[in-house]
């Protein structure tokens, strides 16, 4: 045998190598849950939702870039929007993304019965659970902190970002925040409503069904039956992204007088619920007896 | 032999339903075959090697860890395949082997390295980038196995590994576990209520029964315990003359059937039995020594644990 020749053995070997720890079997979780979510190395169909999302996310901020950076005579002072008011923008591209991603991540480990084996190795019911809203959490950032920070980055390079390091940091600060906030609220209502059933579907309008229900119903108690102004925080869909427009400085939506503190208290609450429902159920699973 | 997972007085109840009665039982290394009727406790009793749940009595070490306190130690060296459908059907055979690899502890590339090694070792290594929705259920077992040895385990537990298969899957299933516990050098516990299949892979027995490890040893051990008989058929009539010669010759005897049976309490019986025979002019048509099959020591640990 030269030294360049090699014989390679596929049969079983022996393992004496290192052993790594809980953060590693944490950190494989989380990266294997993100590559589902994003549809890595899975069929062509699992990656349309992804995309899909990702575009209506990234179109918005790509659209204004490039009107700053092709037609920056013709767009007058006002004409691209606030950094608060771009999230108007993203709605529908968050929701789209919260609808699908936390059951996409959870529903189809309890369904196939792969829990079982997760819990059969070195993770304990709360680090699974910790690791998989992690990756949910890091999914969303994509579309609640992606394009706002393209947009930054973009107008920016354009000459048309925040004037100076400071006004540049200040920005990329309340950016930051704004996404980290309705990524984690939205991570925690999507899990609470995904551990509740192991269908991916049900999840998924269970989840849609619930942030349109309760905004309808925050909406009719307060412009309807005159309900006190903070009622409208506890909508799930207009009280967390009007707090980002209070992050960002901005003034309120002319129908929405809730206070600041409201919307934060509402939100806080929303995620406790959230992550209170998920971690009950995922305690009281039984996955093998 | 050293003891890899030791119980003492093991109980685990669910509710008002007692799945394991001060269960006392010691598995050593090889193949370790947990054998019982369904509902006899074996599943509970592989939740409890894991650390999944918590014993309401007793003592059990695994690895010579306390499987609740070190759960995460404990089951970083051990393989578990359940007995129900436990597979994503849309990720492929190697990208769940090699992600499970990766929880249990392995770097990314050796976990890649031998997920593709192991399915190989059990014969998908053809299959291994298919869909597991795919495959037909032996090759879904196969999965299963690969999944829990991926990682070098000391120990892997099998739950009903050869539910749903055909009688050459379940060949081809039974003969990958003893290559696993005989070749591979892994610990094996195969759980099971077939007691032909534990026979014919175990090197040793647990049998559970309502919740109570009610005997247990090597398959020799458990063997023995049927040497001490003779079995004698007479050629035409005679074992009515052959029992009272015995009794005189101050052997026990008794007559079952169309046989006669004879306590066999040393190698001298051989002698007196052929004697009588030949005093008595009598034909031999069977001579033999009985010897007691897994099946007697299963039914009689049943009959006396009921």
């Amino acid at each position: 045998m030269t030294a360049a020749s090699r014989i390679y053995d596929s049969g079983y070997r022996r393992y004496d190598g290192a052993r790594l720890g809980p953060a590693h079997a944490f950190r494989a979780v989380v990266t294997h849950t993100l590559q589902r979510v994003f549809g890595l190395h899975r069929p062509a169909r699992t990656k349309v939702l992804p995309i899909l999302a990702t575009a209506i996310a990234y179109v918005p901020a790509a659209v204004f870039v490039g009107l700053a950076a092709f037609l920056p005579r013709q767009l007058s002072e006002n004409a691209l929007p606030t950094y608060g008011d771009f999230y108007g923008f993203i709605t529908a591209a968050v929701l789209l993304f919260v609808v699908f991603v936390a059951p996409e991540a959870m529903c189809p480990d309890r369904r196939s019965g792969v829990l079982s084996l997760y819990l059969a190795a070195p993770l304990t019911r709360s680090r699974y659970l910790a690791a998989k809203a992690t990756a949910i959490f890091i999914a969303l950032l994509f579309v609640t902190l992606g394009p706002p920070l393209l947009l930054l980055v973009g107008l920016s390079l354009q000459n048309s970002g925040p004037k100076g390091p400071a006004g540049l940091a200040l920005i990329l600060l309340r950016i930051v925040g704004s996404g980290a906030m309705l990524a984690a609220f939205f991570s925690a209502l999507s899990v609470a409503a995904s551990s509740l059933t192991d269908r991916r579907a049900v999840a998924s309008a269970g989840t849609f069904g619930f942030v349109f229900a309760v905004n309808a119903v925050t909406a009719v108690l307060v412009f309807g039956a005159k309900a006190p102004d903070w009622v409208l925080a506890l909508s799930p869909s207009r009280g967390p992204f009007e707090l980002t427009r209070r992050i960002h400085g901005e003034p309120p939506l002319q129908d929405f007088h809730a206070g600041t503190a409201a919307l934060a208290g509402a939100a806080l609450a929303w995620f406790l619920i959230g992550a209170a429902l998920a971690w009950h159920r995922y305690r009281s699973l039984q996955v093998t007896r | 032999m050293p003891t890899v997972v030791d119980a003492s007085d093991v109980v685990k109840r669910w509710g008002k339903t007692t799945a394991l009665d001060r269960a006392t039982l010691k598995i050593g290394a090889g193949v370790t075959g947990l054998l019982g009727a369904n509902g006899a406790g074996k599943t509970t009793f592989i939740g409890l090697v894991l650390g999944m749940h918590r014993a309401d009595g007793g003592a059990l070490r695994v690895l010579g860890m306390d499987p609740w306190a070190d759960g995460l130690a404990v089951r970083a060296q051990v393989g578990y395949a359940p007995e129900h459908d436990a597979l994503p059907p849309d990720v492929t055979a190697h990208d769940l082997v090699r992600h499970l690899a990766q929880v249990h502890g392995l770097p990314r590339r050796e976990a890649t390295a031998r997920a593709s090694d192991v399915l190989y070792e059990l014969g998908l290594g053809e299959e291994r980038f298919r869909q597991i929705g795919t495959m037909s259920t032996g090759q879904k077992q196969r999965v299963k196995l690969a999944q829990a040895i991926s990682h070098d385990p000391e120990l892997v537990l099998l739950d009903e590994p050869t539910n749903g298969l055909d009688p050459v899957q379940r060949d081809e299933m039974l003969a990958l576990v003893r290559k696993v516990g005989h070749e591979l050098g892994i610990n094996v516990v195969l759980s099971s209520h077939l007691l032909d299949e534990v026979e014919r892979v175990s090197d040793a027995v647990v049998i559970l029964d309502a919740g109570r490890a009610v005997a247990g040893g090597t398959i020799g051990e458990l063997g023995r315990t049927g040497d001490a008989e003779l079995l004698v058929e007479i050629d035409g009539r005679g074992s009515r003359r052959l029992v009272d010669d015995l009794a005189r010759a101050g052997v026990a005897a008794v007559i079952d059937g169309d046989r006669v049976v004879v306590a066999l309490e040393s190698d001298r019986v051989y002698d007196l039995v052929r004697d009588a025979l030949a005093a008595a002019d009598l034909g031999v048509r069977r001579l033999q020594r009985r010897r007691t099959s897994l099946e007697d020591v299963y039914l009689s640990a049943g009959d006396g644990a009921a």
